[in-house]
């Protein structure tokens, strides 16, 4: 019984990787570099559980052919009995995976980060050691979030870069700290899996902040103004539409 | 009158937590998965019913689940693998050829077992089952702490991640000349104590195997052989899998709900910025092999010696490995195996940020 059910969860865990893998929202989860080592480790959980069931209705033929004296000889090729907490742990990837419908990090995420807005260094988390090798996307209006914050801190004279143009997507955070006019469109940036993500933002000025529910994705075009909050020169996006959007198949942005 | 009525009162807020701190190593597993099990179950309940929660809790479950799901699918191919290499090694490895190559001395024998991830490369998942494996295959106690602790950054792919993104420099060197230094130290103390005080009893079943070692070497050979790597394979994932999963969601738990940002603001100072970052090394637990990529991160604002106490500290103990010790050692050294390199990286690192211009 343990056993069996021990199996259906082997099995369960490498299915649920894989549709993961298959539908996409893997990527809510994890760095898609890893998207090659997750199908690997769903074929050997899978193959593990099939292997499992194969080798006891074998034993279970065995035993049947042999007499009691060769017990100890069954006893090694039998895989471990686990108990129902172990058991109910395995199960649990599964089943909270089923249970929350896969969503990437969100604003609330954010607000539990408490992050700091325009002050706070840990904004420009994502910022590049002195002297590395990043390609800045060179056409304005291709540039990510990531890419201005990079600008930005990267350039000794961000003014210069005043009245570009901007097109950005992230989700919409909001808190007290902001003036009705403004809001900041967000992303986190992730290296390895959601464990490191850092949210960074850009700050908007929308007139028109109060239809906009937090947490949602929109899509921002506009232009940039260098501005100084607390002796450091951060990027704002003066809005000229502000548009809702899907969920990118990417929410993440990557270093 | 007065004392009778006193005593009742008193006793069931003291006796639980006395009785749960004296007799911890007698606090079975299975009552642990019970007091987790309960936990579980009213996360499960949350989950179910969302409406009976104020809104804010339930966006806070859902970035547990999040997290938790992040954490534990990154951390479980190199598990599998960690299990994959115990079960060759159960099998393939026989205990009189590892007693010939280790050395009986002390110091070279920890040293040996600081450099041993180059023989295993495995990362701080993978290691944690290579190691029980090895223990029943009788490597020393010092040994195998010392590999514990080192192999998750003296291997070459954490070699090569960390020269990606850091290049030849201090933060390359330190890593891995203090990775080894700690691993080899800590190794050492633990030689002078009896195997039977640091490890968990082993079951019957290494025994077994070794009784079907020998009938199924003249029996049906590799294929067998093979058949049978696998299943301890298999047993040794279910095994620590477990552990794995108590780990990945306590980190969750504590990325949920304890502000990072106040962390990050607080260390700038030379011993402030160490301790803050070996704090978020704890509890982010993330791999080893990528965690240089997000150190990357904390350059501009962090001092070297925290940056290396980061890259040092985090593979060798986080949430989720100190949880997957408690399948190989016993809880008091589970503790020394976290408080040991902490200091130690402590004081390298403090000292590396106060003398040294780095």
């Amino acid at each position: 019984m343990k056993q069996t059910i021990k199996n259906i969860l082997l099995i369960a865990l490498g299915i649920f990787l894989l549709s993961r893998l298959l539908n996409g929202t893997l990527s809510f989860y994890i760095h898609p570099r890893f998207n090659g080592l997750t199908l690997l480790t769903a074929v050997g959980l899978t193959a593990l559980g099939i292997g499992y069931a194969i080798q006891q209705r074998r034993q279970a033929a065995h035993a049947h052919e042999h007499s009691n004296e060769h017990d100890h000889e069954h006893a090694h090729i039998h895989s471990h009995d686990v108990s129902w907490a172990g058991l109910f742990l395995l199960s649990l990837p599964v089943v909270l995976g089923l249970l929350v419908e896969p969503r990437p990090l969100g604003a609330s995420a954010l607000q539990n980060r408490e992050i700091n807005i325009g002050t706070d260094v840990s904004l420009t988390s994502a910022s590049a050691p002195e002297g590395s090798e990043l390609s800045i996307v060179a056409n304005a209006g291709e540039r990510n979030i990531l890419d201005w914050l990079y600008l930005f801190q990267r350039s000794t004279d961000p003014a210069s870069f005043n009245g570009e143009e901007a097109h950005v997507i992230g989700f919409v955070y909001r808190d007290d700290r902001f003036a009705n006019t403004q809001f900041m469109v967000s992303r986190f940036t992730v290296s390895c899996c959601v464990a490191d993500a850092a949210p960074i933002g850009l700050i908007v000025e929308w007139p028109d902040t109060a239809v906009l529910t937090s947490d949602s994705w929109v899509e921002v075009t506009g232009t940039i103004q260098a501005r100084t909050f607390n002796g450091i020169e951060i990027p704002v996006l003066v809005a000229d539409s502000v548009l809702p959007t899907e969920t990118p198949s990417q929410p993440y942005l990557y270093q | 009158m007065a004392q009778i009525e006193e005593k009742p009162g008193e006793r069931p807020f003291t006796t639980p937590p006395l009785t749960h701190e004296a007799d911890k190593t007698a606090v079975s597993a299975r009552n642990f998965g019970r007091i987790l099990g309960a936990v579980v179950i009213l996360l499960l309940l949350i989950g179910l019913f969302p409406n009976l929660v104020p809104g804010n809790l339930n966006e806070r479950f859902q970035t547990f689940v999040t997290i938790f799901l992040g954490i534990f699918i990154e951390a479980v191919p190199f598990l599998l693998a960690g299990s994959l290499v115990s079960g060759l090694i159960e099998i393939f490895v026989d205990k009189a050829s590892l007693a010939r190559y280790v050395p009986k001395r002390a110091v070279p024998a920890a040293f040996v077992g600081a450099l041993l991830g180059f023989a295993f490369p495995v990362c701080e998942c993978g290691v944690v089952p290579v190691t029980r494996r090895l223990y029943q295959k009788g490597l020393p106690v010092s040994v195998g702490i010392a590999f514990l602790l080192s192999a998750p950054v003296i291997n070459p792919v954490v070699l090569a991640s960390t020269y990606v993104a850091f290049g030849w420099g201090p933060v390359l060197i330190g890593r891995f000349a203090f990775s080894i230094l700690i691993a080899f130290i800590v190794g050492l103390i633990f030689q002078f104590a009896p195997p039977q005080e640091i490890l968990l009893s082993v079951d019957d079943h290494s025994h077994d195997h070794d009784h079907d070692h020998f009938g199924m070497a003249v029996g049906n050979g590799r294929v067998q052989r093979l058949w049978q790597a696998m299943t301890i394979a298999g047993d040794d994932f279910i095994d620590m899998v477990r552990y794995l999963i108590i780990g990945s969601m306590l980190a969750a738990t504590m990325q949920t709900f304890v502000p990072q940002s106040t962390l990050i603001s607080f260390g700038s100072g030379p011993v402030t910025s160490v301790i803050a970052m070996m704090v978020l090394a704890f509890v982010l637990s993330i791999c080893s092999t990528v965690d240089a990529f997000l150190a990357l991160s904390f350059v501009n604002t962090f001092t070297t010696g925290s940056i290396l106490s980061f890259l040092v500290f985090g593979p060798m103990v986080d949430i989720k490995s100190a949880l997957m010790f408690l399948g190989v050692f016993r809880r008091r050294v589970v503790l020394y195996l976290i408080l040991l390199p902490l200091a130690l990286t402590m004081l390298i690192t403090i000292f590396i940020n106060l003398n040294l211009g780095w």
